[in-house]
């Protein structure tokens, strides 16, 4: 470093941004938590497709699971669910994707390390975008890998493999494509419960597990008005699906994320970091 | 310009006003002392420089420039309470996420050179956690330290370290003040410390500025004493007072004030019979300025 200048370049929004991104990714790549989380996500299906049986109405015990893929997705979109093997599917990642992303803001806060983030960075914004993609590319990751942990499964099993292929393709596009606005719901609920670590968490799997569309989904039915909400068009991208279930799993996603991102940046803004 | 101006700055905790109307001036250059009792708003002003905290009133500038600009901000390195560093990464990887966040363009020299500045060289992969508090404070002082700041503010830095800590943080101090010419803003409860860096000092009680002076106001206002001891103290004392107007009996010696000469002053009480068991010379310092200061506002 030579003789300070008193000469202050300010830096656009992309390069605020990708300093954040930066930060985020080294830190992101260099804790084994995200291993650790693309493991889980690779397990769970294994375990549900290996371990889940039922009872049936004669007492016969079979597979829950006939089929690989509704570890994927349902096959068609029912918010309200009757059994467990219409809401255990890739919908879980974005649970898993929730703690970790919960645990990965709460170390900002419990480390200090926010206060050289919003030292440097003045604009509020930066820190919101970065968190959400850092969530989204974490859930997309754990999407994948719970993919192969389907697929490998489903080999061991012997479960059927037979589906439509184009509509699998689209449910797993719409499901990744979910992750963004999923991200950015955690991001906001750590934001208004960052001095709470323990309610940042609690927050994120309630609304994860999606509670609240499964109950709206039992008292007003199966209503295609839920897909407005993150659960809703989780849900709809699923064995039926086609090229409207991506675009609608794009726009719900695109606008939650645009809608939590405004809503994190003035909370930040209009309020004390710490 | 100045590197810091800030105008009737207030903040309020649950109704309760922890900086209260503050003014404070920090000239570009300088080694800003910022002084004042627990609570009395040190942190809270730094944290608001900072943007950690956000003010109910008031004006920030930074380098005539609104606090919230983002390049002014970038500019800016801090080490308020603690490093602010993730336990479980090392040194290294500490730093290399604070060289990322400035958008470095060569990370490893940067990262490289401030190791070298806290003396740090060899310590770049060990776990932080594994670091003992002069550690983390110098790695602090590392991170506030990367990119080029213009700025550095330091939230109590010498606090909790040992004698040789607390020298080897005043050299780094002058060092990177007189190298690199960057303003630094420091609060500190050592003022014995401050005052051997310190080129201008700001006092703070209850939220207000009360005091900001450079320490060459500080050492005109100086009052030089010599301090003695006798077998009979209360003759010794008639007979100073007779010689010279300011003599008082303070904390068991006899303090004449105003005189720069030992040998005068020993002489005229060998002339008269008394013979001096103790003498050294002295002035009021930064620590006796402050605590007059204090005692003078809560007179008021």
């Amino acid at each position: 470093m030579e003789q300070n200048t008193l000469h202050f370049e300010s830096p656009t929004f992309f390069q605020r941004v990708k300093r954040m991104l930066d930060v985020d990714f080294y830190r992101l790549f260099h804790t084994p938590m995200f291993y650790i989380f693309l493991a889980i996500a690779a397990i769970i299906p294994a375990m549900i497709l290996g371990m889940t049986s039922i009872e049936n109405a004669d007492g016969v015990v079979q597979k829950l699971y006939d089929n690989t893929w509704q570890v994927i997705a349902a096959d068609t979109p029912l918010y309200a669910v009757s059994d467990i093997a219409q809401y255990a599917n890739m919908n879980m990642v974005f649970i898993f994707g929730g703690i970790m992303l919960s645990i990965f803001i709460g170390h900002d806060y419990k480390s200090g390390y926010v206060k050289q983030l919003f030292t440097t960075h003045a604009k509020k914004e930066d820190y919101m975008i970065s968190k959400t993609a850092i969530g989204a590319f974490s859930m997309a990751c754990m999407c994948i890998t719970y993919l192969i942990g389907t697929v490998v499964s489903g080999l061991f099993v012997q479960a059927s493999f037979a589906v439509n292929v184009w509509s699998l393709l689209c449910a797993i596009v719409g499901k990744i494509l979910m992750s963004l606005g999923w991200a950015s719901l955690y991001v906001f609920l750590n934001i208004i419960f960052r001095k709470y670590f323990g309610i940042s968490i609690v927050s994120c799997f309630f609304f994860g597990t999606g509670i609240l569309i499964v109950g709206a989904g039992a008292l007003v039915g199966n209503s295609p008005l839920l897909n407005v909400f993150l659960y809703g068009s989780s849900v709809y991208a699923c064995l039926s699906g086609n090229i409207w279930t991506v675009l609608v799993c794009l726009a719900v996603s695109v606008a939650w994320t645009g809608i939590y991102n405004v809503l994190g940046t003035y909370v930040l803004e209009k309020s004390d970091v710490y | 310009m100045n590197a810091i101006e800030i105008r009737g700055l207030s903040k309020s905790f649950r109704g309760m006003y922890a900086l209260n109307g503050l003014n404070m001036t920090v000239p570009v250059g300088a080694i800003y002392g910022f002084i004042g009792e627990n609570g009395s708003g040190k942190s809270t002003t730094e944290k608001l420089i900072c943007g950690h905290l956000v003010p109910d009133c008031g004006q920030m500038k930074l380098f005539g420039k609104d606090y919230t600009d983002a390049g002014v901000r970038v500019r800016v390195g801090a080490l308020i309470e603690n490093a602010g560093c993730f336990p479980s990464s090392s040194v290294y990887q500490n730093l290399m996420m604070q060289a990322l966040n400035l958008g470095l363009l060569n990370p490893d020299e940067e990262i490289e050179r401030v190791l070298k500045i806290v003396r740090m060289e060899d310590s770049a992969q060990i776990k932080f956690k594994n670091c003992s508090l002069g550690m983390k404070q110098r790695i602090g002082i590392a991170m506030a330290l990367l990119g080029d700041p213009a700025l550095l503010i330091l939230d109590e830095p010498i606090n909790g370290l040992d004698t040789d800590g607390m020298r080897i943080m005043r050299e780094i101090l002058v060092d990177i003040t007189q190298t690199y010419g960057c303003t630094v803003l420091i609060s500190s409860h050592l003022l014995g410390e401050l005052e051997k860096i310190a080129t201008h000092y700001g006092i703070i009680r209850q939220g207000k500025m009360i005091a900001e002076l450079s320490a060459k106001e500080m050492d005109a206002r100086a009052r030089v004493f010599v301090a003695l001891k006798t077998a009979d103290m209360q003759k010794a004392a008639t007979l100073l007072k007779g010689k010279y107007p300011n003599v008082h009996e303070e904390e068991g010696e006899l303090r004449v004030y105003d005189v720069d000469e030992v040998e005068e002053v020993v002489e005229y009480l060998l002339k008269n019979g008394q013979v001096v068991s103790q003498v050294r010379k002295n002035k009021v310092g930064l620590e006796e300025y402050y605590i007059q200061l204090m005692s003078q506002k809560e007179s008021e």
